[in-house]
């Protein structure tokens, strides 16, 4: 398991708790994980071990949620085909920060066992960044759980940001995304409007890539509530 | 007996904040009882404080419009409120100015606000849980609504002060699950089905509808419906044990009373799975009356 | 002249008034303006005592007379409030609208006051000679203010005529057998002399004005008409007849069969001797009004069949709240009256509303309208709390007085009828809100706005009210209080926040003040805790859960149709169509008769036959 270097900048976020309790935030996110219970590929079914009687991952604090809003860890558990691919980057994006993403087996480092595919996608790290990578073929239920013991350290040292590289860079990612995928390749949700919303907006978060999406995007504004929706320009 | 205001003040403070810490506690019984039923260890003693806290403290607070805001302050306020209305050891709050039928629908504000922000999630699953959960409120409140009538004419009160002192002057024979066991025999039924608990459980259903109301909440969302859950299974037991179990002669005897009633409901739930929604309100509709109304007639032929 | 005279006079000045001035706006404003003149004389008017009108002709040797006091003038206020909103609501863009599609104004609100008109007439009838002559009155009247929508309209107000007119015979009927028996038509007169007679006597005149006063209550088994006559009417009629034309049958009850004969009367007749009295008769037939009809409003697709669904179901609350003869239980049953009249008036404008802006009011084909109609949203939301009976509206005041009231008399299975009737509607009405207002908004409804504030301001007025009277009740009982000691029952003993319970079988007090502040200040704690968590960010209605799947605009993703789709899996085959079957029933027997009847005219010696049944007919009435 290798670290990769993220970029970690130390932004204040504006909300009370964080500004007094830092420390205890962090204690928090650490011992209370959400892992999202969307098994990806065939890594997948070395994780009901984990979450089972016999290595039992509740009493690290993780427990399965269905759905994105819910969950804090996506695990990509195997191969990512590109079909998967994009699913991933949109449950990806529905997510709540802090997220962390932890590539489980050998398909997400370097495509694995299907590194000559046509059909899979080879380096995870192209389309969203990645806290933490379990390699193997599949890696064992111990593996897993040392991982995610990993993870959890670092997210009380307060090192696990590699969600607001998503922000950073979103060109970058969008550019990889628009080359495997097309050019007229969009998600519902707003990640520009979001980057402004945290304070995260860099020199990394437009370029050309996002030129590209803006002239294929649907609108986004969400629905305010008003009294004279007649005069609302028609588009 | 009466209290000043500022005592009173103090009481309606108190109260919710008990009921929280409390609450809390079930929470990790349940979980608790879950996981030794399982063979596994479970999770550690502050777990359900972690959750709420790393759930408020989320940077990503997603929200689908005004009344999806106004629904979970909703569900967290109305439990608030009802919390003053349950007497507990030493504080009355505000028990004996509206009885047990205010409190039973004071406890349904809480769904309504829930009902309500589910509904501007827009989303289906969200929408077919709330359907679910109303379904099963009927079907529950059946038998609930024949055993609250027989406390209330066996106790010819429905002030729950006046009932745990009833009780608590009469010692153990007086209890509500003494005199009226097939009474409290429906009412652990009801118990089962007011939390939600296997093989009631039609609302929540994660593989079927994704978690139903929870499906678009996430952050602080979701850390008030974590919070809700705390105080929903405080009210129900301590409920519980007031109308059936001669109230709490002090804190000690009252939290006792009260996690072994929900130790009850708490197992039985690890054991089965999920009834679908008819045989649910089948189920509700059969075997909780047919006692509950038996013991009615038992007692009024006493 | 007494004040009596004045208001009547006044009202039916109204009549013409309104045909005159009914097309053009300013006319509408003053005529609602004159509808608000007139309720500020009935509040003003003194509670004690009796007030009479000295209009009283001799008819066949009757004294007619018109007395008002404090419980018709409950009635009457109701009455002119109705009409008062309902003007208001018709004043602004909803009449240009409705002239637009070819409507007559003038005829809306002619019938609007000439049914405030007759409708006075019969709250203030003092015998009864008066007493049917206003009520046949006030029920063809009624069909007026049904035929103002269209052709939808025709066939249920013409089922509304069939039933009318056969409880109209009915009412008749009973006035000539007392006018028989007694002698003298008066009140007085008859409440003196019904000890005198027979057994099978009263139950005879019982049972035919029962039978024609729950027609237009709607009571089953006779409310068949009640819910398509009154839903697909225009829109400010359907609000006066949601509002308080059913009322008129319940007034019409409780003057009788309980002030008129007596309070006691009703536990006298038995059905089965010490078993089964009128009374339990009567309770559980309103029992009964309550919970089927709240489970058939639970199936509709149709907004405004819904609401008129739930108007049947709630009448029932109102009689068995009378039916239990107790202070508490009387005035829950008025205050019912009043809180129904608040919130049913809203919740049908808002419906209206919705229909004026969509041009629908299928539950199918809405969604989402939150975000362009928040206002309206708003009012239905306060309303439909107030029609589920939850605290802090109103309507769970006067149900917790109901409710209080069956637990005092010791009656187990009327007491869980009337929670289930709350259970249902608590269902059926988050279907109503959940369908039309949340959920996903429809692209054909992106760019409908709000309605005029002609519309919008009475039903926030209504609303606002029901959130008032609901914290406050001791504001509404003071009224009520009075109507009950003119009515003759014990009054309830009230505060500002609520009721006090004393000398009953089941102690517990109920406080509104105490519980809508602490729900009040419940709300602000977890409001605080909210906000102090972090700045929420709003989402479009695309960027939502679907397992994955890329939501576009034209996916209907709501959950509309077949809303309680496990519910009504179990109780659809118990709605066998057994009212319907009832119905068909009734009419098949009917036209049988009539088959009869027609061929025994054409027989002969039919004067030999005719003189036969009647001598038999009357030597049984007379000797039995």
């Amino acid at each position: 398991m290798t670290d990769f270097p993220v970029k970690v900048q130390n932004r204040s976020s504006g909300n009370i708790f964080t500004n007094v309790f830092d420390e205890l935030i962090r204690f928090a996110r650490s011992r209370s994980l959400f892992m999202l219970h969307y098994c990806t590929g065939c890594g997948a079914i070395e994780l009901p071990p984990a979450m089972t009687s016999r290595f039992d991952m509740e009493r690290l604090g993780i427990q399965p949620m269905v759905t994105p809003r819910q969950a804090d860890i996506l695990l990509i558990t195997g191969y990512v085909s590109v079909k998967t691919l994009k699913r991933i980057i949109l449950t990806y994006e529905q997510m709540g920060s802090p997220k962390y993403v932890i590539g489980i087996c050998s398909c997400t480092v370097n495509g694995g066992m299907y590194w000559q595919s046509y059909a899979t996608a080879k380096k995870l790290n192209d389309y969203m960044p990645v806290d933490l990578y379990i390699a193997g073929c599949m890696p064992r239920p111990e593996a897993v759980i040392s991982g995610l013991q990993q993870l959890m350290d670092k997210i009380k040292d307060g090192q696990a940001n590699s969600w607001e590289d998503y922000y950073r860079r979103y060109d970058y990612y969008l550019g990889n995304q628009q080359r495997l995928f097309g050019d007229d390749w969009q998600t519902p949700t707003d990640i520009i409007g979001e980057a402004h919303h945290y304070g995260l907006f860099d020199e990394g978060t437009e370029g050309a890539h996002t030129e590209l999406l803006k002239l294929h995007q649907h609108p986004l504004e969400p629905l305010g509530m008003t009294l004279n929706a007649h005069k609302i320009k028609q588009d | 007996m009466t209290v000043s205001i500022g005592e009173l003040i103090i009481e309606l403070l108190l109260m919710p904040l008990v009921a929280f810490v409390v609450g809390l506690f079930m929470v990790l019984l349940m979980r608790k009882t879950g996981a030794r039923l399982q063979r596994r260890v479970g999770p550690p003693l502050l777990q359900p404080l972690y959750d709420i806290i790393k759930l408020h403290s989320k940077r990503t607070q997603v929200s689908h419009g005004l009344i999806h805001d106004i629904g979970i302050v909703m569900a967290v306020g109305g439990y608030v409120a009802a919390e003053t209305l349950l007497p507990v050891p030493g504080m009355n709050g505000i028990a004996e100015k509206g009885g047990l039928i205010t409190l039973l629908y004071m406890m349904m504000i809480p769904s309504l606000g829930l009902a309500l922000g589910v509904g501007q999630c827009a989303n289906p699953n969200g929408s077919i849980g709330i359907s679910r959960a109303l379904t099963a409120m009927l079907a529950y409140d059946i038998p609930f609504v024949i055993v609250m009538f027989a406390i209330a004419w066996h106790f010819s009160s429905t002030n729950l002060v006046e009932i745990v002192s009833i009780q608590q002057a009469g010692g153990f024979s007086s209890w509500g699950a003494v005199q009226m066991p097939l009474l409290a025999l429906a009412g652990l039924f009801t118990l089962q089905g007011m939390l939600g608990k296997q093989p009631f459980e039609v609302y929540v259903a994660p593989a079927e509808i994704a978690t139903g109301p929870m499906v678009e909440m996430g952050g602080k969302y979701l850390g008030g419906l974590f919070v809700m859950q705390c105080f929903q299974l405080y009210t129900a037991s301590v409920l519980y044990v007031t109308l059936f179990l001669g109230g709490g002669e002090n804190w000690l005897m009252l939290l006792i009373k009260a996690f072994a009633v929900l130790l009850i409901p708490f197992s039985i739930a690890f054991l089965f799975p999920r009834f679908r929604t008819e045989d649910l309100v089948r189920l509700m509709w059969k075997w909780p009356v047919m006692l509950a109304l038996l013991g009615l007639l038992i007692m009024s032929a006493r | 002249m007494s004040v009596l005279d004045n208001l009547l006079i006044a009202s039916l000045c109204l009549i013409p008034a309104s045909w005159l001035l009914a097309n053009w706006f300013t006319g509408r404003v003053l005529l609602t303006v004159a509808y608000a003149a007139l309720l500020y004389v009935l509040i003003d008017l003194p509670y004690e005592g009796l007030v009479s009108s000295s209009f009283q002709p001799q008819v066949l040797g009757q004294q007619m007379l018109w007395q008002m006091d404090a419980f018709g003038s409950f009635f009457a206020m109701l009455t002119v409030a109705a009409a008062f909103f309902s003007s208001w609501y018709a004043s602004g863009s909803w009449a240009a609208s409705f002239a637009d599609k070819g409507g007559s104004l003038k005829l809306l609100y002619a019938a609007l006051a000439l049914n405030v008109f007759f409708m006075l007439l019969l709250i203030t009838a003092a015998d009864f000679m008066s007493l049917f002559i206003s009520w046949e009155l006030v029920s063809w009247s009624g069909v007026l203010l049904m035929l103002l929508g269209g052709r939808d309209t025709v066939a249920p107000a013409i089922k509304y005529i069939a039933y009318v007119f056969a409880g109209g015979m009915a009412v008749l009927a009973a006035v000539i057998l007392l006018a028989v028996w007694t002698g003298n038509l008066s009140f007085f007169a008859v409440a003196a002399a019904i000890g005198d007679l027979s057994s099978a006597q009263l139950w005879t005149v019982t049972l035919l004005f029962f039978a024609g006063f729950a027609v237009k209550m709607g009571l089953l088994p006779f409310h068949l008409w009640q819910a398509p006559a009154y839903a697909m009417t225009a829109g400010p009629a359907s609000v006066f007849l949601s509002a308080m034309s059913a009322r008129m049958g319940l007034l019409a009850i409780i003057v009788v069969l309980m002030r008129v004969f007596g309070i006691e009367f009703l536990d006298k007749l038995q059905v089965i001797n010490q078993w089964l009295s009128l009374r339990d008769l009567l309770a559980w037939l309103a029992a009964l009004t309550i919970i089927l009809p709240t489970y058939t409003a639970l199936r509709q697709n149709d907004a405004r069949l819904l609401l008129a669904w739930h108007g049947i179901g709630q009448g029932g609350y109102m009689l068995l709240g009378l039916l239990m003869l107790d202070s508490l239980g009387t005035a829950g049953g008025l205050m019912h009256v009043f809180n129904y009249a608040l919130y049913q008036a809203a919740l049908v404008m808002s419906v209206f509303a919705i229909m004026k802006q969509t041009g629908t009011t299928d539950l199918n084909r809405l969604g989402g309208l939150v975000a362009r109609m928040p206002l309206t949203f708003l009012v239905m939301l306060v309303c439909i709390i107030g029609l589920a009976g939850l605290p802090p509206m109103n309507g769970f005041v006067s149900k917790w007085m109901i409710y209080r009231a069956l637990v005092n008399e010791g009656m187990p299975m009327l007491f869980v009828a009337s929670v289930i009737g709350t259970l249902g509607t608590i269902l059926s009405v988050y279907k109503l809100l959940h369908n039309s207002f949340l959920g996903q908004l429809r692209a054909e409804h992106q760019h409908i706005s709000e309605v005029s504030w002609s519309m919008m301001l009475p039903m926030l007025l209504l609303a606002a009210l029901v959130l008032l009277t609901g914290m406050m009740p001791g504001l509404v009982l003071e009224w009520i209080a009075a109507a009950q000691i003119a009515a003759g029952f014990e009054p309830v003993q009230y505060t500002l926040g609520g009721v006090m319970v004393v000398n009953a079988a089941v102690s517990g007090d109920l406080d509104m003040l105490w519980v809508s502040g602490i729900l009040f200040a419940g709300f602000a704690v977890g409001a605080v805790l909210f906000l102090s968590a972090g700045k929420s960010k709003r989402v479009h209605q695309l960027d939502n859960y679907a397992g994955g799947h890329f939501l576009t605009a034209d996916n209907q993703y709501h959950y509309s149709d077949n809303f309680y789709a496990g519910l009504m899996n179990i109780i659809k085959p118990w709605y066998r169509g057994s009212f319907i079957w009832f119905e068909k029933g009734l009419v098949s027997f009917v036209d049988l008769l009539a088959s009869f009847a027609g061929r025994f005219y054409s027989l002969n010696q039919t004067t030999g036959w005719m003189v036969a049944f009647s001598v038999i007919f009357s030597s049984w009435l007379i000797f039995f």
